[in-house]
């Protein structure tokens, strides 16, 4: 009974006008595939081999796709011409980057868009936090989906819808004046839009669940035990969010903040939709270089480069100082 | 010695190390078609790393595995005639019981007739008839191990490994399961190797069971042997509970040791080898091997005692008892009637000399 | 937490929810709005704007666009996510972290900046603006996301189901095919739908790598600038449709993987 008749297989050989019970499945037939077993024979001859066929594609592409466009716009950078023209030879210059701090037109901006990012990030995590708490702690584990579903479905909703809805709330028109009016607390519409205002609420729309999510993820960490205890040595409400839950949520804090600083930076449609001739962001100015001819590209390129060296210098650090005084509290 | 007509697998020499710690240290030992064999350790004795070496899982660093007089030891796990039953049994969730039965099959080039043939013939002999269409999920943890049972029997393996695979099943369960496992080898006729770290499963099943500790083998030999007859202290106390007495050998006499204990001469049995005498040896006595009498018996080797303590198990009581001077204590256990008949915890204990084992080690 | 601020709390919490909504709600409502001009107040109400755009070569050619581009890029990043999970999850080696770190880099670079060095990179590839240009940007964009949601669903594969697979004679990419693949559906199909989703509603991207013909949001967006019109709230309201039932979906599919028992 346990042994096996190898004849049943060799019947099974011939292809044509063969019963369906004689045939093999497919994944037999591919095993036992004479081409198949040689090319597999091939790429999986040893361990390393494996491994190699493994790395290939993911090597390849992190190099060509993530490194790759990075490494040219540091390239292009450097470079006095781009895209190229033919008969003439690119020759490496400084000056791109040196454009940045000859005009205001340009510092401006930058530190617009740094500030902003700073401040819209700050709104961002003093909005959340206590809805994020509100959805960890106050409730039941049961419901907590549904309560997260109904705030996620606004944030499916891509970038330009967002803003345009948005431009629809806030404009001349729109529903807070509309409620303001009618309501007697003003006579002629506040002018909201193409103001910092109008950006920052846009901003925060757009950035809000960034923040959310890695906050209701570490608060919903937190035992519900620590804060007892806490209340039970006599700790106050605010004691315990200062002590207990503010240091445990510390790390949600810091993803989440750099997460939203980050994509803050990075936002070129709603800076042109919401904001006005005095919130110019440093996105608009490097969008600039590449509506008008060829050769500003260079410095366009430059200018991308500061402001990713920038962002990222600025999370980094951010992230740092989180981690520090962290293991400080902690002590 | 590969070609040995009994050997199934002969694992030549094999070390296998992971960084700087050898998991296996060396291991040399045949496997013969039909046995029941079970690795038994703690955890980290090279056991589970043995049977991977088996099963393909593991290169080993030194040595050869031989498998039935071909060298596999380079041989990946789907090139090599050997099936293995999982710990977690590993049954494929997205599969019905048939489906992960079949996969075997399938994939050696069976025809769906001989498939569907065998897979029937497996489930019927594991009395998994109505399953066939159920998934993993849909079954006890007794069933799921049986289907693994089947899956690993499905492409006909010469060799069946075993990675602890009663571990997940509950104390009652386990029990009836070992009496199943044990029929169907025999019914099958197949090599089954088992590992385990739980010495009373290892007892009920084995032919043969092999002690590893530290990569080594401490004891290789039937239940019996190990239980009765252990050779090192590792193996004495690793197996059931046993009494460690540590004397000196004073000579040979009637065919039995003579030892010294606490200035108490005490008879033991000293299996394949001879310890010389005025050395100093542990011997080991199983308590169930300790007669206690509540009067002085006739047998003149007979050593009076006290019991200091008692601990009441139910069907009997295992008692300490301090014999001779200082430090002498032994183990025992009770019966109820005798525990009655004992005034002034005083009594007589004796033994067999064949139970007091004098280990090598 | 004393009951006055879990009150507070909870008045937070539905004010967000309101923040979020009413913007969406005022959009889809001046969709129907029987003017052309957008705000309040409203004097009636009509369904022309979305017989309009229906009809409209130019709202339908975007939808079409859109949506193909979001199905190749769907593809692609899966095939390639998946591959790098599968590389980078269960192996260890010497600077795993720093792989991983640039595997997952674009999903963290600030969008105009990766928008613009992915034009500078279609101009040295020589690639044209146009489709496959931002199929390639979507692609390098989603790709992150595809590789985290499998590998997270990789980590819970018990290894034993691939030793078990190759015991029984598969060798690896039977392996995979037959235990991985079918473990990780649930991750698949979850991921798939939230690259559709990116690749749906990405603006910046499109609009840099883009040529003549617009995506959905390129489409807005070029609308928009020549100012607001009820039938840009219809056909936004038609991505809003889209998407939400993407989001449904993808987040459904994700709940059941996390829930989903492997034996």
């Amino acid at each position: 009974m346990f042994a096996m008749t190898q004849t049943d297989t060799q019947r099974a050989g011939g292809r044509d006008a063969v019963p369906r019970s004689m045939r093999r499945s497919f994944w037999g037939a591919v095993m036992t595939n004479g081409a198949y077993g040689s090319v597999t024979g091939f790429l999986f001859k040893s361990q390393r081999r494996q491994f190699l066929l493994l790395a290939s594609l993911p090597i390849f592409w992190i190099l060509f796709a993530n490194i790759g466009p990075i490494l040219q716009m540091v390239r292009i950078s450097f470079l006095d011409s781009y895209p190229p023209t033919a008969g003439y030879q690119p020759q490496l210059t400084l000056r791109n980057w040196n454009n940045f701090f000859a005009e205001r037109i340009f510092i401006v901006p930058y530190f617009r868009t740094l500030a902003y990012s700073v401040v819209f990030t700050v709104a961002t995590l003093i909005i959340t936090y206590p809805v994020a708490y509100f959805l960890a702690k106050h409730v039941k584990r049961s419901s907590q989906l549904l309560f997260l579903l109904l705030l996620l479905i606004p944030f499916w909703v891509g970038e330009i819808v967002r803003t345009y809805a948005i431009m629809i709330l806030l404009g001349n028109n729109g529903a807070v004046n509309l409620i303001l009016k009618s309501l007697g607390l003003i006579e002629r519409p506040i002018p909201f839009m193409y103001t910092s205002f109008s950006l920052g609420v846009g901003i925060v729309y757009l950035t809000a669940l960034y923040m959310l999510l890695p906050l209701y993820s570490a608060l919903e960490k937190i035992p519900n035990t620590y804060l007892e205890a806490a209340a039970d040595l006599g700790a106050g409400a605010w004691t315990r969010f200062r002590r207990v839950t503010l240091p445990l949520s510390k790390e949600g804090i810091a993803s989440g903040c750099t997460l939203v600083f980050l994509i803050s930076t990075g936002y070129y449609a709603a800076p042109v939709l919401l904001g006005g001739p005095s919130t110019t962001v440093f996105a608009e100015t490097i969008a600039g270089f590449f509506h008008v001819a060829g050769d500003q590209w260079p410095t366009g390129a430059a200018f991308s480069t500061i402001m990713l060296i920038s962002a990222l210098v600025i999370a980094g650090l951010f992230l740092k100082l989180m981690g520090r005084s962290g293991k400080g509290l902690m002590q | 010695m590969s070609n040995d007509a009994q050997t199934i697998v002969h694992i030549d020499n094999m070390t296998k190390r992971f960084g700087n710690v050898a998991a296996v240290d060396h291991l040399d030992l045949k496997i013969r078609a039909g046995e029941f064999v079970t690795f038994l350790g703690p955890s980290g004795c090279g056991k589970t790393t043995t049977l991977r070496v088996l099963g393909g899982f593991e290169m080993p660093t030194e040595g050869r595995v031989i498998l039935d007089g071909a060298d596999v030891t380079r041989l990946p796990p789907n090139r090599r005639n050997v099936n293995m039953v999982f710990q977690d049994y590993a049954l494929f969730p997205h599969m019905t019981v048939g489906q992960n039965i079949a996969f075997g099959l399938e994939l050696k080039g069976k025809t769906k007739a001989d498939i569907d043939d065998r897979t029937g013939e497996l489930l019927d002999f594991l009395q998994l008839g109505g399953f066939r269409d159920r998934t993993p999920d849909q079954l006890s943890g007794g069933q799921r191990q049986r289907v693994a049972l089947a899956r690993a029997l499905a492409p006909d393996p010469k060799l069946l490994l075993l990675d602890e695979p009663l571990g997940a099943l509950d104390a009652k369960l386990r029990g009836q399961v070992q009496v199943e496992l044990k029929d169907i080898q025999k019914r099958t006729g197949k090599t089954f190797v088992f590992v385990t770290h739980d010495q009373e499963e290892a007892l009920t099943m084995s032919d043969r069971i092999i002690v590893m500790n530290r990569g080594k083998v401490e004891q290789d030999g039937t239940p019996e042997d190990l239980y009765f007859r252990p050779q090192s202290r590792f193996v004495a106390e690793f197996i059931g509970d046993t009494n460690l007495i540590g004397g000196t050998v004073r000579g040979m006499e009637n065919g039995s040791v003579l030892i010294d204990w606490n200035g108490i001469d005490v008879r033991g049995a000293a299996h394949g080898h001879r310890p010389a005498d005025g050395s100093e040896v542990t011997a080991s006595l199983r308590l169930e091997n300790v007669l206690c009498h509540p009067q002085k018996p006739s047998d003149k080797n007979a050593i009076e005692g006290r019991i200091v303590n008692r601990l009441f198990k139910g069907s009997r009581t295992s008692v300490d008892i301090r014999v001779g001077g200082e430090g002498a204590l032994l183990k025992a256990y009770l019966d109820p009637e005798d525990a009655g008949r004992i005034q002034d915890d005083r009594l007589w204990v004796s033994w067999d000399a064949l139970h007091l084992s004098v280990l090598q080690a | 937490m004393t009951r006055n601020t879990r009150i507070l709390m909870s008045v937070i919490y539905w004010a967000f929810v309101v923040y979020l909504f009413v913007p969406l709600v005022l959009m889809v409502t001046m969709g129907f709005k029987d003017s052309k001009f957008i705000g309040f107040p409203i004097r009636g109400w009509t369904l022309d704007w979305y017989s309009e755009i229906f009809r409209s070569d130019e709202v339908l050619g975007a939808f079409g666009y859109t949506m193909a581009i979001a199905l190749s890029t769907t593809l692609l990043s899966l095939v390639i996510g998946t591959w790098i999970a599968a590389f980078l999850g269960p192996h260890k080696f010497r600077g795993k972290l720093i792989v991983f770190a640039l595997a997952c880099m674009p999903a963290v670079i600030p969008g105009i900046i990766s928008a613009i060095s992915l034009r500078i990179y279609i101009q040295f590839l020589q690639l044209d603006t146009g489709m496959a240009a931002i199929i390639l940007g979507h692609t390098i964009h989603n790709v992150p996301f595809v590789a985290l949601v499998v590998m997270a669903r990789l980590a819970t594969l018990p290894q034993s189901h691939i030793e078990a697979a190759r015991d029984l004679g598969a060798d690896q990419f039977v392996a995979f095919s037959r235990v991985t693949l079918p473990y990780l559906k649930p991750a698949l199909i979850g991921a798939g739908v939230f690259c559709m989703l990116l690749s749906f509603d990405d603006f910046v991207r499109s609009f840099f790598l883009g040529s003549y013909q617009p995506t959905l949001p390129v489409l807005i967006f070029a609308k928009l600038r020549s100012g607001m019109s009820p039938e840009i709230n219809a056909i936004s309201t038609v991505v809003l449709v889209i998407t939400a039932i993407l989001g449904i979906w993808a987040e459904r599919s994700m709940r059941r993987m996390n829930k989903g028992t492997s034996v």
